[in-house]
């Protein structure tokens, strides 16, 4: 099997003729693993930027240049200056008003479409609208003795 | 004399009464032998069905020579349309458009076999007796009035043959008793064969044959939205499987309820958004509809039963609080 998957991998033998190793990988856990681990050492062979020397020191070099804030909120406390807390009112007000404007707009949009609505949804009298699809799941299921020969000959002729 | 006249009274009163149970039973037998004949026999034939203004004709061929069941059904008229069947398994072939599409399904108590071999269910929500006597399609027939029990139903009146027992003519009649569907042989011939092969179907050699899109289904069990209240009395609960249907995302509930001869249909399914619901109450030949929407679900009754079944059947629906 696992041969056989380093082949399909290869493309040494064709997709079509390995449908059942298809179905195999997709049903069989062990040959999954083995899957992706050929593609992982596949990778890594083809020398994939991601798998170069020096990995795990780039990596760390990434997070040491990360700048990291630790406490934001103990910040803002100790800088309890008038100035911030000026500022801090006015956003809040912006809040709010934001707010508003929000609950206004989706107000505004609800009321637009309520009378589609109700338009869309009024319900189809079954005298005007013949239920065929109803009647043709019941005679497939609980056939009478005689609608069933004529019935779905009709449904037939009107799918044309 | 007053004596002896008296003791003729009493004697033919005795009689009667030995004579009542089995004048009583005559009639069920009939029917179960016509049960049998439908399905035992090997015989050849044309009938009509006629509903209002749709009517057919269809020839039949069955053959039964101990290994079991198989016939071909060919419509005559319209669409050279065909129903092949072994046992319980039916293969439909119906020409559509470029092809002929094949449909297979289960059926059951179809024309001429349309009464079932265990009569003990109908028994209890008909009565039967005889009626007269009638020839069709140059064959003797007895009738026999299977009436129903109540107005959950509708009756029948069926002419099964004096000699085989085959079921010749079968009329429903509906609440009224007035004649709403008829169904007869034109021509019947018993055959004795054994070679089989007439039993392939002959529609359109020249277009391809295809198989119809399978929906699948599946025995639903157990539901944990709603449950049945009364049932309408003589009917219960056969069959329950959700299956999936075109153009609906949620799979729908179709719950079968039989009295043994008629049967229903109840469709129970989330009523998906911004589609329209359907309601009220509607009618084709012996078919009636009932449609309603209650909790988000929609719940449509079908079945070849007066208005009042699908009525209840489908207001029998509670759901869960």
């Amino acid at each position: 099997m696992k041969d056989q998957i380093s082949a399909l991998m290869d493309d040494e033998i064709s997709l079509k003729d390995a449908e059942y190793l298809y179905t195999a990988l997709k049903a069989n856990g062990e040959s999954r693993e083995c899957w992706q681990t050929y593609h992982l050492i596949g990778d890594a062979m083809r020398q994939s930027p991601v798998f170069k020397a020096g990995l795990r020191d780039r990596i760390m070099q990434q997070i040491e240049m990360e700048p990291a804030v630790l406490a934001p909120r103990n910040a803002l406390r100790d800088a309890g200056t008038a100035a911030a807390n000026e500022t801090r009112k006015t956003s809040m007000a912006w809040s709010v008003a934001a707010s508003f404007a929000a609950v206004m707009f989706v107000g505004l949009i609800v009321l637009q479409q309520q009378p589609q609505q109700t338009e869309e949804i009024m319900p189809l009298e079954i005298a005007q609208h013949f239920p065929a699809e109803y009647l043709q799941a019941h005679q497939s299921l609980a056939p009478s003795s005689a609608a069933y020969y004529i019935q779905p000959a009709a449904f037939s002729e009107n799918s044309r | 004399m007053k004596q002896w006249l008296l003791a003729c009274f009493l004697a033919s009163h005795f009689s009667f009464a030995w004579a009542e149970p089995v004048s009583q039973d005559e009639p069920w037998l009939m029917l179960e032998k016509a049960a049998h004949a439908a399905r035992d026999l090997s015989y050849k034939g044309i009938f009509t069905y006629q509903s209002g203004e749709n009517s057919r004709s269809i020839e039949i061929t069955h053959m039964n020579s101990g290994q079991g069941e198989y016939s071909r059904v060919v419509m005559l008229d319209g669409l050279p349309r065909e129903v092949l069947s072994q046992g319980s398994d039916i293969v439909i072939f119906s020409p559509r458009n470029e092809k002929i599409v094949i449909e297979k399904r289960r059926g059951k108590n179809l024309f001429p076999a349309l009464l079932p071999v265990n009569l003990d269910a109908v028994k209890l929500s008909y009565q039967a007796r005889v009626s007269g006597q009638e020839r069709i399609a140059g064959r003797e027939g007895v009738v026999v009035l299977l009436e129903a029990r109540d107005a959950y139903r509708y009756s029948y009146k069926l002419l099964t043959d004096k000699e085989y027992g085959l079921l010749l003519k079968a009329t429903t009649l509906n609440e009224g008793k007035e004649a709403i569907e008829h169904i007869a042989f034109n021509q019947l011939n018993l055959l004795n064969i054994n070679d089989m092969d007439w039993f392939k179907p002959k529609v359109d050699p020249m277009k391809p044959y295809v198989m119809e899109d399978e929906m699948p289904a599946s025995v639903a069990s157990g539901n944990g939205e709603w449950k049945l209240g009364a049932l309408p009395s003589g009917y219960r609960q056969v069959d329950h499987i959700k299956r999936k249907v075109p153009g609906k995302a949620v799979a729908v509930n179709q719950l079968i309820f039989s009295d043994g001869l008629s049967s229903v249909s109840l469709f129970i399914e989330p009523l998906a958004k911004g589609a329209r619901p359907r309601v009220g109450h509607t009618m084709s030949g012996p078919t009636n509809f009932y449609a309603q929407v209650s909790s988000g679900y929609q719940i449509v009754a079908v079945g070849e039963v007066p208005q009042a079944t699908v009525l209840q059947i489908a207001n029998s629906v509670n759901f869960k609080k």
